[in-house]
C-alpha cells in the first residue's frame, strides 16, 4: 500500500488498475464499451481478407508453437498469445475502419485482440467471466483517455507519434495486467515496461505499414503484462514527470501527470463523459466530414440540375482543417487513399457516399474520379481546427456558369455528438462479419457481446472468432 | 529526374555494398567487438534478467530454431532468439559503448547470428557475410545518430539503442538476406515504428531488454519486408518520421559506394572493463590512482581517515545515484564506482554482486560522497574527465583526474587484453574449448566459410574438436 508521501503519478495508476471492480463501471459504460467490443470484432474479421493481414499471418506462422489462441476469421487456427493479438490488431486497422476517440486514437483496437487471447491462455479453472473481460477492457480504455489528458499536444490531430503506439501500448499493458489480476506492483512495472515498447512515428500512418502500430500496440503491451507476471521489473516513475530523464514524457512535447482518483472515491469513466467514434467507411475519420459535406452538396447540384453532371463543375472547393498526412491530391495506394481529403469528397461526390470497396486498385483509378481529383482546390480556414470536436467539413461547387453551390458538416453520423443507432452499428458488423463468418456465427457473436456481463467463461468470445 | 531522398539513398548503399568495401581497419575493430560483444553475452546468460526473458521467451518454442548462446539444453525461433541473446548482451551494461552515444554491437549480432541458423540449409552464410551486414547495421546506427545534435551527448529522452539500434538491426538483417533495395527501405521504415524506449527505464531490469528488442524488432522488420511489407518510402526524410525521435533533426546523404568510407574506419569504439556505464570508467581510474595515495596496493582503506569525497562529473542524472539499491543501479552510479574502486583498488565483476553493494564499509564511504558538475565538464563520451578529490580528516587534500581511461577509443584495449576479457567472461558458460574456438573462428572470420561454427561453439557442444578444424578453409 502506498502512504500519500510515496504516492506517485505512477502507483496511482498501478493503483487503479488493481483496485478497480466490475462496480465501479456505470450503465453508460457497459454500454458504450459493449457497442465498441462488437465494432472492433467486425472490424477485425472483415480486415482479416487484407493483404498487410496476410503478410503479418505468413510471418507469425514461422513461429506459431504453444497455438492457444485465436485468430480473427481464420478457423482453426491457432498462434501463440502475442501473436494472435498482432495480427488480430493488425486486422483491426488494416483498413482504418476502427473506432477513434477524443482526445485522438484508436482505444479499441489496441486492448481487445490482447485481452481476446490472453482469455485463451488462461487455464480452465482460472478463465475470466464476461464482467471481468469488460472490465479489463474498461481499464485498457480508460488508461489511454488518462494518458492523453497529460498533454494539450494530446488534443490535435497528431504530427509526431502516432498516438495508438504511445497510448494503445499501454492501455493494452493496463487491460492485460487487470484480466491477468496482477498485484499493484507488477500493474506498475507492466506500465513501465510498455513505456520501453511504445512509439511509432506519424510517417508509417498513410502506408502499408500503419495497422502494425495497433498490432504491435496490443501485441506488446500484452508482452509487458506478462514480463511483469514473471517478475520483470522497470521504472516505479515511468508516468512521473522526471526532469533529465524522461519516463513516458519522452513522446510529449508538453507533459503534465496527474494521479488518478483511487477507485474507492467514486472514480468517473472518461467513457461516460466522451463517448467514441465510429467509422461508416473504412478511412480516416477526417474523412467522414467531407463525405457528408460531399453529399449534401451533391444533392443540391442534382436538385439544381435533374442530375449529377461533373462537366458543369469548373472547380471543387475543399475547406478543412491542416494536417499534411491527409491532404493528398492524387493518392496511389488504398493506403493513401484512405488518408485522402481529396479522394474521399470526389468520391462522395461521384457515388452519394464512399463504401468498402470505394478503395480497390480499380475504383482508385477511375477516369472519372481522376477528372474530379483535377478540379480540386484546397483552403484551410482558420477557423478550422485540426481537432476532432471541433474540425468540420465544407465542400463548395464553383459551377461554369459561376454559381456556387456549398455542403457543410459539422457533426458526421457516427461521430460522437451523433452516434450510430444499434441499427447502424449491428448492419455495420453483420456487413463486415459475414465476408468470412457465416450468418449464424455472426448473429451469435453479437448476442454473446449484447451479453457480456452474463459470460462465464469469456474465452468463449475468443473461440467463435 | 527525382532527386534521391535519403531513406533511398540509404537503401541503395544497404543494398549496393560489398566485401571489398571493407577496409583493413574496419575489418580488425569490428572483429574485436564481435568478440567483446559474445563474451559479454555469455556471460550475461547467467543473470536474472535472463533468467525471466528466458521463462518468457520458452512459451513461444518451435521447430525454426536458433541458438541460446551458452545453453545446449533448448533452443528457440529466431525472433526470440535474438531477443534473449540481446538481452544477455547488455545485461550488465558490459557491452561497446560508441560516439556517438549508443552500444552498438548488441543490437546487430545477436539478430545476424539468430536469422543464420534459420534459413535453408543450402543457404549458407560465410564469415565475411556476417562481418559485412555486420558492419552495415553498425555503420547505418552511426550515421543515423549524425542526423542531430541532440545525439552527440549523453541522452536525456531516448535511449539511444532502442533507436537507431533497431535500424541498424533491420539494415543488418537485410543485407544478410540480401533484399533488394525496395525491400530495404521497407525494412528501415517498419523499424521505425518499433524503435523507441525512454531513458527512464535505463538503471533498471528493464533496460537490457532495449537492446534485445531492437535486435529482435530490426530482425522482424527486415522479415516482414522480405515478404513484401511496405511503409514510409521517406521514413528516413520525414520529421515525422525518424526525425520523431528528435528535437533537431538534419538527415543526410552516404558517401557513394564508389569509395565508401566507414565511421568505424575513423571512429573506434569503447570497450569496457567492468560491467557498468561508461561514464564510471573515468571515475574508476581516477579513483583508482587517487588510492595509490593513500595506502599500499594490498591494504585496506582508512576510511575513518576519509572526512569527503568529491567527484567532479558532468551532469547526467541517471548516473546520479548516492545511495544506489540493486544491481542496476550501482552500474549507474558515479558515487558507487568512486567509493567501490577506492575501497577494492578496481572494480570488477564482482563488485557488484548484493554483498558487495551493501557491505558496510561502502555505504560509509558512499555517506561521505557527493558529486559537482564543473561547467566545462560536457556530458559526451568524447569530451568528458572526472576529477576525484579526497579531504582527510587532518585536512590533507589528494587529486587525481581522468581524461581517458582504459579502454577507451582514445586508448583502446591491447589484443591481449581483449581476449583476456573475453575468456574471463565466456568461460563461465562455455568449456576452454569452445572458448578458444571462438576467439581463433573471430580472428579468422573472413576466412570462415559457414558461420555456423560460431552459432555451435556459443552453445557448448561438446564436438568442439571438429568444429575447430571446420573454422578454417
Amino acid at each position: 500500500m502506498w502512504t500519500a508521501a510515496e504516492e506517485t503519478v505512477t502507483s496511482s495508476f498501478a493503483s487503479f488498475i488493481h483496485g478497480v471492480q466490475p462496480e465501479h463501471l456505470s450503465e453508460v459504460v457497459r454500454h458504450r464499451s459493449k457497442r465498441m467490443i462488437l465494432d472492433s470484432i467486425g472490424v477485425g474479421l472483415v480486415g482479416s481478407t487484407t493483404r498487410v493481414f496476410n503478410i503479418a499471418l505468413r510471418y507469425c506462422q514461422l513461429y506459431a508453437s504453444n497455438a492457444v489462441s485465436s485468430v480473427y476469421g481464420r478457423k482453426g487456427l491457432k498462434l501463440s498469445p502475442t501473436l494472435a493479438a498482432f495480427t488480430n490488431g493488425i486486422a483491426t486497422h488494416s483498413m482504418d475502419f476502427d473506432d477513434t476517440w477524443h482526445p485522438a486514437t484508436h482505444p479499441s483496437g489496441a486492448v481487445l485482440p490482447a485481452l481476446l487471447a490472453a482469455s485463451q491462455m488462461l487455464p480452465p479453472s482460472s478463465k475470466p467471466n464476461g464482467l471481468d473481460f469488460l472490465l479489463a477492457f474498461n481499464v485498457g480504455i480508460e488508461v489511454q483517455g488518462r494518458l492523453m489528458r497529460f498533454s494539450t499536444e494530446a488534443h490535435n490531430i497528431p504530427n509526431r507519434f502516432h498516438p495508438p503506439s504511445v497510448v494503445g501500448t499501454m492501455g493494452s499493458a493496463a487491460a492485460t495486467a487487470k484480466l491477468l489480476s496482477l498485484n499493484v506492483t507488477q500493474c506498475a512495472h507492466a506500465l513501465a515496461i510498455a513505456a520501453s515498447l511504445a512509439g511509432a512515428p506519424m510517417a508509417n500512418a498513410a502506408t502499408q505499414a500503419k495497422p502494425l502500430h495497433i498490432g504491435n500496440a496490443t501485441r506488446l503491451g500484452l508482452e509487458a503484462a506478462l514480463l511483469a507476471a514473471r517478475g520483470m521489473e522497470a521504472s516505479p516513475l515511468i508516468l512521473d514527470d522526471i526532469p533529465g530523464c524522461s519516463g513516458f514524457s519522452a513522446f510529449y512535447g508538453d507533459y503534465r501527470p496527474k494521479p488518478l482518483p483511487l477507485p474507492a472515491s467514486s472514480h468517473k469513466f472518461l467513457l461516460e463523459k466522451q463517448d467514441v467514434a465510429f467509422k461508416r467507411f473504412p478511412a480516416h475519420l477526417g474523412m467522414h466530414w467531407i463525405v457528408d459535406a460531399a453529399a449534401s452538396v451533391r444533392n443540391l447540384l442534382i436538385n439544381y440540375s435533374g442530375s449529377f453532371s461533373p462537366s458543369l463543375i469548373r472547380a471543387i472547393l475543399l475547406r478543412i482543417p491542416v494536417s499534411k498526412y491527409i491532404n493528398r491530391p492524387f493518392p496511389e495506394s488504398e493506403h493513401q487513399a484512405r488518408h485522402s481529403f481529396q479522394f474521399n469528397a470526389c468520391t462522395a461526390l461521384l457515388d452519394g457516399e464512399v463504401y468498402l470497396n470505394s478503395f480497390t486498385d480499380g475504383c482508385i483509378h477511375r477516369q472519372e474520379l481522376m477528372e474530379l481529383l483535377a478540379k480540386v482546390l484546397v483552403e484551410h480556414p482558420e477557423d478550422n481546427i485540426a481537432n476532432f470536436d471541433k474540425m468540420y467539413g465544407e465542400v463548395a461547387l464553383v459551377l461554369e456558369n459561376g454559381d456556387v453551390l456549398t455542403g457543410r458538416c459539422d457533426t458526421f453520423y457516427g461521430h460522437w455528438r451523433k452516434p450510430l443507432s444499434r441499427e447502424s452499428l449491428l448492419k455495420k458488423f453483420q456487413s463486415n462479419a459475414s465476408h468470412v463468418l457465416p450468418e449464424d456465427k455472426v448473429n451469435s457473436i453479437i448476442t454473446t457481446v449484447e451479453n457480456l456481463e452474463n459470460l462465464s467463461d469469456s474465452s468463449q468470445l475468443a473461440s467463435s472468432l | 529526374f527525382f532527386p534521391q531522398t535519403v531513406t533511398e539513398n540509404f537503401a541503395n548503399v544497404i543494398h549496393g555494398l560489398k566485401a571489398s568495401h571493407l577496409t583493413d581497419l574496419v575489418i580488425q575493430r569490428s572483429k574485436r567487438m564481435i568478440l567483446d560483444t559474445l563474451g559479454v553475452g555469455l556471460l550475461g546468460t547467467s543473470t536474472e534478467v535472463f533468467h525471466k526473458v528466458i521463462q518468457y521467451s520458452k512459451i513461444y518454442r518451435s521447430d525454426a530454431s536458433s541458438t541460446v548462446w551458452g545453453h545446449s539444453d533448448f533452443r528457440l525461433p529466431p525472433l526470440y532468439a535474438a531477443f534473449v541473446n540481446g538481452v544477455a548482451v547488455h545485461s550488465m551494461d558490459f557491452d561497446d559503448t560508441w560516439h556517438p552515444a549508443t552500444h552498438p554491437s548488441g543490437a546487430v549480432l545477436p539478430a545476424l547470428l539468430a536469422l543464420s541458423e534459420a534459413l535453408p540449409q543450402k543457404q549458407k552464410f560465410s564469415g565475411l557475410d556476417l562481418l559485412l551486414a555486420f558492419n552495415v547495421g553498425i555503420e547505418v546506427q552511426g550515421r543515423l545518430m549524425r542526423f542531430s545534435n541532440e545525439a552527440s551527448n549523453v541522452p536525456k529522452r531516448f535511449h539511444p539503442p532502442a533507436v537507431v539500434g533497431t535500424i541498424g538491426s533491420a539494415a543488418a538483417t537485410a543485407k544478410l538476406l540480401a533484399l533488394d533495395q525496395f525491400k530495404c527501405k521497407a525494412a528501415l521504415a517498419v523499424a521505425a515504428s518499433y524503435a523507441g524506449a525512454p531513458m527512464a527505464n535505463a538503471a533498471t531490469q528493464t533496460k537490457p531488454l532495449h537492446i534485445g528488442n531492437a535486435a529482435r524488432h530490426g530482425l522482424e522488420a527486415a522479415c516482414l519486408a522480405s515478404l513484401s511489407l511496405q511503409g514510409n518510402k521517406q521514413i528516413l526524410d520525414m520529421e515525422s518520421g525518424l526525425g520523431a525521435f528528435y528535437t533537431d533533426y538534419t538527415p543526410r546523404f552516404l558517401p557513394t559506394l564508389q569509395s565508401y568510407s566507414w565511421l568505424l574506419d575513423q571512429q573506434d569504439v569503447a570497450i569496457k572493463r567492468f560491467p557498468a556505464h561508461l561514464g564510471t570508467h573515468w571515475v574508476a581510474d581516477a579513483a583508482s590512482s587517487l588510492r595509490k595515495h593513500l595506502v599500499e596496493s594490498d591494504d585496506s582503506v582508512p576510511i575513518s581517515r576519509i572526512k569527503r569525497i568529491v567527484v567532479k562529473v558532468p551532469d547526467v542524472r541517471y548516473v546520479n545515484r548516492p545511495f544506489p539499491n540493486s544491481e542496476h543501479e550501482a552500474r549507474h552510479s558515479f558515487q558507487f564506482a568512486a567509493c567501490s574502486a577506492l575501497l577494492d583498488g578496481s572494480i570488477s565483476v564482482q563488485s557488484f554482486s548484493d554483498q558487495n553493494i551493501s557491505r558496510p564499509e561502502l555505504k560509509e564511504l558512499l555517506s561521505k560522497t557527493k558529486l559537482e558538475h564543473p561547467a566545462d565538464n560536457k556530458p559526451s563520451f568524447d569530451n568528458l574527465y572526472c576529477e576525484v578529490n579526497v579531504t582527510l580528516q587532518d585536512g590533507k587534500v589528494f587529486s587525481e583526474r581522468c581524461d581517458t581511461f582504459y579502454g577507451h577509443w582514445r586508448k583502446p584495449l591491447s589484443t591481449e587484453d581483449l581476449k583476456k576479457k573475453f575468456h574471463s567472461n565466456a568461460s563461465s558458460v562455455l568449456s576452454v574449448e569452445a572458448t578458444e574456438g571462438i576467439i581463433e573462428t573471430v580472428d579468422n572470420l573472413e576466412k570462415v566459410e559457414d558461420c555456423f561454427v560460431l552459432s555451435a561453439f556459443l552453445k557448448g557442444t561438446q564436438s568442439t574438436k571438429v568444429l575447430s578444424k571446420m573454422c578454417l578453409s
